[in-house]
């Protein structure tokens, strides 16, 4: 009887100091998930990995703008026909009138409202081959990021932090990201709704 | 040698044994023969199909399977409350109750594996479960633990009958000295089976339903509970068709412990029951729909409120000595009781767990017929290994085998 | 087919003896074949065994188990009769000891069984890993006789991976949910799906109970907003701890990961997370071969067997390449958002440190790596 109890004591002694000894698991030495993203980032060596690869095919030009230097697409070379001078010789108001073949007769602009905007708030109408701003500087095709962002300050910063558009390549630097145009259609840029992509027949019937 | 010899002619004057009985035992074996061969079949569907012919699905992702595996490890558990009394304290009343209390562990544990081996995805690769062959993730999965416990409470309880009942086969006394020891061991295995299996829930921060601090301790009352109420009935039925002698006494005895347990049990239920009504959070959602249902989804009403009055009525029943002691109240009360905390220890317990998903989505569990019949087969092995094993033993008890040294 | 140009490596469980007693690979016993009249040159089937031996070694005899808990190699073969007795491998055991079966086969056979007894991923070492990979590969091949790509590419230094998500910017289009789906071979019959999107009313906060996510309107609808759920790599993930037998875990680039092979289909894990983040294959999953992406990792895309656990995996086979996952890439809108949490100069950290962000549930404490912002 003695030495079964003192059996009993020690092995209840035992797994007492087991359930103490497992359950002080605490390796991890941070206190959440930022912190240790601080503490680890802080010695960043860089990774070998690249999206240049991923980026082939696309020309893209560099940009520094507040502090962020990342690549956008190149976007002249996108326009279908550009120069546009190539079309527009004469003033607008001329090619108006004239028995020409109309040309942007699809093009309806549905930003803002008519009082705020028509076309030559960001075309220039003396040089085609421009945007010009608000107070009539003029502006690159391949930067027209800086005639949205005259507006659109907020959707800016958060552009130029990557917050906002969508990164082309992959996660790994070189950054490149989309800049507004490849997105939003500059006449229309709202996005169009439609259906989603799929439906899963499944889920309903799990649900019942 | 001589052990060894000994050993073999147990073994074979055991098999004599259970071939041999009744029409009545006959027609009982081949029931749960029966049951079991549709059991494997079930299974075998399984196998070929994968689980996705059960009911579970990734909302509820344990069902049936491991609502009876969480039940059983409470009726292991419970051999053990008869244990602790006759091996140490030396009250004989309960001495002819334990064995058959142990071999009810056994049978329930072995019912626990064959539950738990039925609810995985990938049994052909089980052993990688098996540590020093696989990588086993103790201490940080509490089911690493589970399997510790269970096994060893499988070993103790097979261990420590043998011992006694081999002792007696050739017909002398076993000695306390060496029994004890483990008797108490298993004591405390008991609880920790129990305590173990409700951390398994329990320390699942995802769901609020069973990350409650009374699971643990309530899975022990309603055990002790349920447990002894399912000793009383075998007993019972023994009594009626064996020779095997059990005392009223010892009746009596086994249900005061199922009276307490289930008046614990209840008090906790209230607690229970008080926390999530009074003050519902978002985290009670659980519990309304087990009790209520929610969104329109109900399909655990019926069981809950079948469980609820049942559980009332048998707790009320056998708290009242009057009634207790008319041995037909305490039958009824106590298969009521188990019937009740079959239905609230596992259907009760592991669905509503899962309802509504992490994102508030409500999917219903019904289990199929195959997932049925899997449980049924494997409830029929359960009592199948019990009715081998308590026919060896109450043939030991009786005299009626004893190991014969002349005899070849 | 010829073992001179076998880009595998095989046990030779059957094929051992021939070489002890001297034949060749045309069975016969006597020099009729050609390759013994020389003995002064190496046969071509000798020097492969000699090229194996050199290059792979003691590889042979190494494996999960071996790692694992430095079980020896007797107790191995005892455990391998033992459950070769057992039929637990049951197909694997049944070709493997027909000695009738074409070469092809036995090889499949071969693989089969290896496939079967091999290690815990988590633990092997790079050559291990790329083994069982080739084996995959090559299992792959014979059976469908198309050729993958599969990669076993490791954690790179100094990343750990984070995603943050515009809840004003996502419109509930699902391109990311079929981009998914298509880029991590999900069972189709089941209609898997790693991604949630939950439609859920302007002005009621995050009210998930009353959100839709199985949507099918034009969206985006009117007075709504949407949010995308998937796993969320918890930096302290409660799956991983509760995993059994380790087929699941954490690694060192912060990908929550599963070994497909290892896992034993308790589902322990997915009781565990609190994010919805899992998917169990309830049955065989199966992917039109012509849809099957075969470009793979060994722990990302690569076809599951049924009753497994499987999950996101932050496209593992795409971003340790330095891609976007494919949910990123395929949002049209630019919602989505995925970098390198330990690169100061990245975007997902710029969004971190300039963006009022929030995780859900953050109260358990599993510091998920999955922030949702607003403009
Ligand atoms: S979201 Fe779920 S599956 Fe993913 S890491 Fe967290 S707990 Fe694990
Ligand atoms: S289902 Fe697989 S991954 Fe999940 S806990 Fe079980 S063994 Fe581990």
């Amino acid at each position: 009887m003695m030495s079964s109890s003192l059996f009993v004591n020690r092995s209840l002694c035992l797994i007492v100091f087991c359930m103490v000894f497992f359950s002080c698991k605490h390796e991890d030495k941070y206190h959440g998930v930022m912190e240790k993203i601080e503490a680890e980032g802080e010695h960043y060596q860089g990774v070998s990995l690249s999206s240049e690869n991923y980026l082939e095919g696309v020309d893209t030009i560099l940009i520094s703008e507040g502090g962020h230097t990342f690549l956008i697409p190149e976007r002249k070379n996108q326009i279908k026909l550009y120069a546009c001078t190539e079309c527009h010789s004469k003033p607008l108001a001329e090619m108006q009138e004239g028995d020409i073949k109309k040309a942007h007769w699809d093009i309806k602009i549905v930003h803002a409202n008519e009082k705020a905007m028509n076309c030559v708030t960001c075309h220039n109408p003396s040089n085609m081959d421009e945007l010009r701003s608000v107070t009539g500087m003029s502006i690159d095709f391949d930067n027209s990021y800086n005639l949205c962002s005259q507006c659109h300050s907020k959707q800016f910063e958060d552009w130029k932090g990557g917050a906002h558009g969508k990164r082309i390549g992959g996660w790994a630097p070189p950054r490149a990201s989309m800049t507004c145009v490849n997105c939003h259609n500059p006449h229309q840029p709202h996005f169009e709704s439609r259906w989603p992509a799929r439906f899963n027949t499944q889920k309903v019937k799990e649900r019942e | 040698m001589k052990q060894l010899k000994v050993f073999r002619s147990l073994v074979k004057d055991s098999f004599d044994v259970v071939t041999h009985g009744t029409v009545k035992y006959h027609i009982w074996m081949g029931f749960l023969t029966f049951m079991m061969l549709v059991g494997m079949y079930c299974y075998s569907i399984q196998l070929n199909e994968g689980l996705s012919v059960t009911g579970m699905t990734d909302r509820v992702s344990w069902g049936l399977y491991i609502s009876n595996f969480t039940f059983l490890v409470g009726v292991a558990a419970a051999a053990v409350m008869l244990v602790m009394p006759t091996y140490v304290l030396h009250d004989v009343d309960f001495k002819q109750a334990v064995l058959i209390g142990e071999g009810l562990a056994v049978a329930a544990l072995i019912m626990c594996l064959a539950f738990v081996i039925a609810d995985m995805g990938g049994p052909s690769v089980l052993w990688h479960m098996i540590p020093g062959l696989g990588v086993f993730n103790f201490p940080n999965s509490m089911l690493t633990w589970d399997v510790i416990v269970l096994n060893g409470y499988l070993f103790l309880n097979i261990t420590i009958p043998f011992y006694i009942l081999f002792r007696h086969y050739q017909g002398k006394e076993a000695k306390s000295k060496v029994y004890v020891p483990g008797a108490i061991l298993s004591v405390f295995w008991a609880v920790g089976i129990h305590l173990v299996t409700a951390f398994l829930y329990q320390g699942l921060q995802a769901r609020p339903f069973w990350n409650n601090a009374l699971l643990g301790p309530r899975f022990l009352a309603s055990a002790f509970a349920a447990g002894p109420a399912l000793i009383i009935l075998v007993l019972a039925i023994i009594r009626n068709f064996t020779a095997f002698k059990i005392e009223d006494k010892t009746l009596k005895k086994i249900a005061m412990v199922v009276t307490v347990a289930a008046q614990i049990n209840l008090i906790m239920l209230i607690s229970e029951l008080f926390k999530e009504f009074y003050a519902p959070t978002h985290h009670s959602e659980s519990a309304y729909y087990l009790f209520f249902g929610l969104h329109g989804k109900d399909a655990l009403l019926p069981w809950i409120w079948t469980a609820i009055p049942l559980n009332v009525l048998a707790t009320v029943l056998l708290t009242f000595h009057k009634l207790r002691n008319n041995p037909k109240i305490l039958y009824f009360s106590c298969f009521i009781l188990f019937v009740a905390i079959w239905i609230e220890k596992g259907f009760g317990l592991i669905v509503p767990g899962f309802i509504p998903g992490p994102y508030g989505k409500i999917a219903e569990y019904t289990p199929t017929g195959v997932e049925i019949g899997v449980t049924l087969g494997i409830w029929a092995l359960g009592a199948f290994v019990f009715t081998v094993l308590a026919k060896t033993a109450i043939g030991i008890e009786l005299g009626e085998l004893r190991f014969k040294n002349n005899k070849n | 087919m010829s073992r001179s140009n076998k880009k595998w490596f095989s046990l030779n469980l059957s094929r051992k003896q021939n070489d002890d007693s001297g034949t060749c690979g045309c069975g016969k016993t006597s020099g009729g074949c050609g390759s013994h009249s020389n003995d002064a040159e190496m046969s071509e089937e000798e020097f492969y065994h000699a090229a194996v031996n050199a290059s792979i070694g003691d590889e042979r005899e190494k494996d999960g188990f071996d790692q694992v808990f430095d079980v020896k190699m007797d107790r191995r073969t005892a455990f391998r009769k033992l459950a070769a007795s057992l039929l637990i491998g049951a197909g694997a055991v049944n070709t493997s000891c027909s000695m009738l079966s074409s070469d092809e086969s036995k090889e499949k056979a071969q693989i089969d069984w290896e496939e079967q007894f091999k290690g815990n991923y988590k633990l092997m070492t790079d050559d291990e890993k790329k083994n069982t990979v080739d084996r995959l590969v090559r299992s792959y091949q014979l059976r469908t006789g198309k050729t993958i790509s599969m990669s076993s590419k490791n954690a790179e230094e100094d990343v750990l991976f984070g995603y943050a998500f515009n809840i004003s910017k996502c419109q509930g289009y699902m391109d990311c949910v079929s981009a998914c789906v298509k880029e991590n071979n999900q069972d189709r019959n089941s209609q898997m799906q790693y991604i949630r999107i939950h439609e859920m009313k302007d002005g009621e906060g995050l009210k998930f109970d009353e959100a839709d996510d199985n949507y099918y309107h034009e969206v985006p609808a009117e007075g709504h907003f949407y949010l995308g759920t998937q796993c969320f790599h918890c930096d302290n993930p409660p799956c991983v701890e509760v995993c059994p037998v380790q087929a699941t875990w954490r690694e060192d680039d912060g990908l929550v990961v599963v070994d497909y092979d290892w896992c034993v289909g308790c589902r322990y894990c997915m009781a565990a997370c609190p994010y919805d983040g899992r998917r169990f294959n309830w049955s065989k999953p199966e992917v039109p071969e012509e849809e099957v992406n075969h470009n793979q990792h060994y722990l990302g895309n690569r076809m599951r067997k049924k009753g497994v656990m499987e999950k996101c995996t932050f496209c593992v086979q795409r971003s340790r390449e330095g891609k976007n996952p494919a949910c990123v890439e395929a949002c049209p809108t630019g919602a989505r958002i995925f970098g390198n949490l330990l690169d100061p100069n990245s975007t997902i950290r710029w969004v971190l440190e300039n963006k009022k962000v929030f995780r859900l549930k953050e109260d358990l404490g599993t510091e998920p790596k999955f922030w949702y912002f607003m403009d």
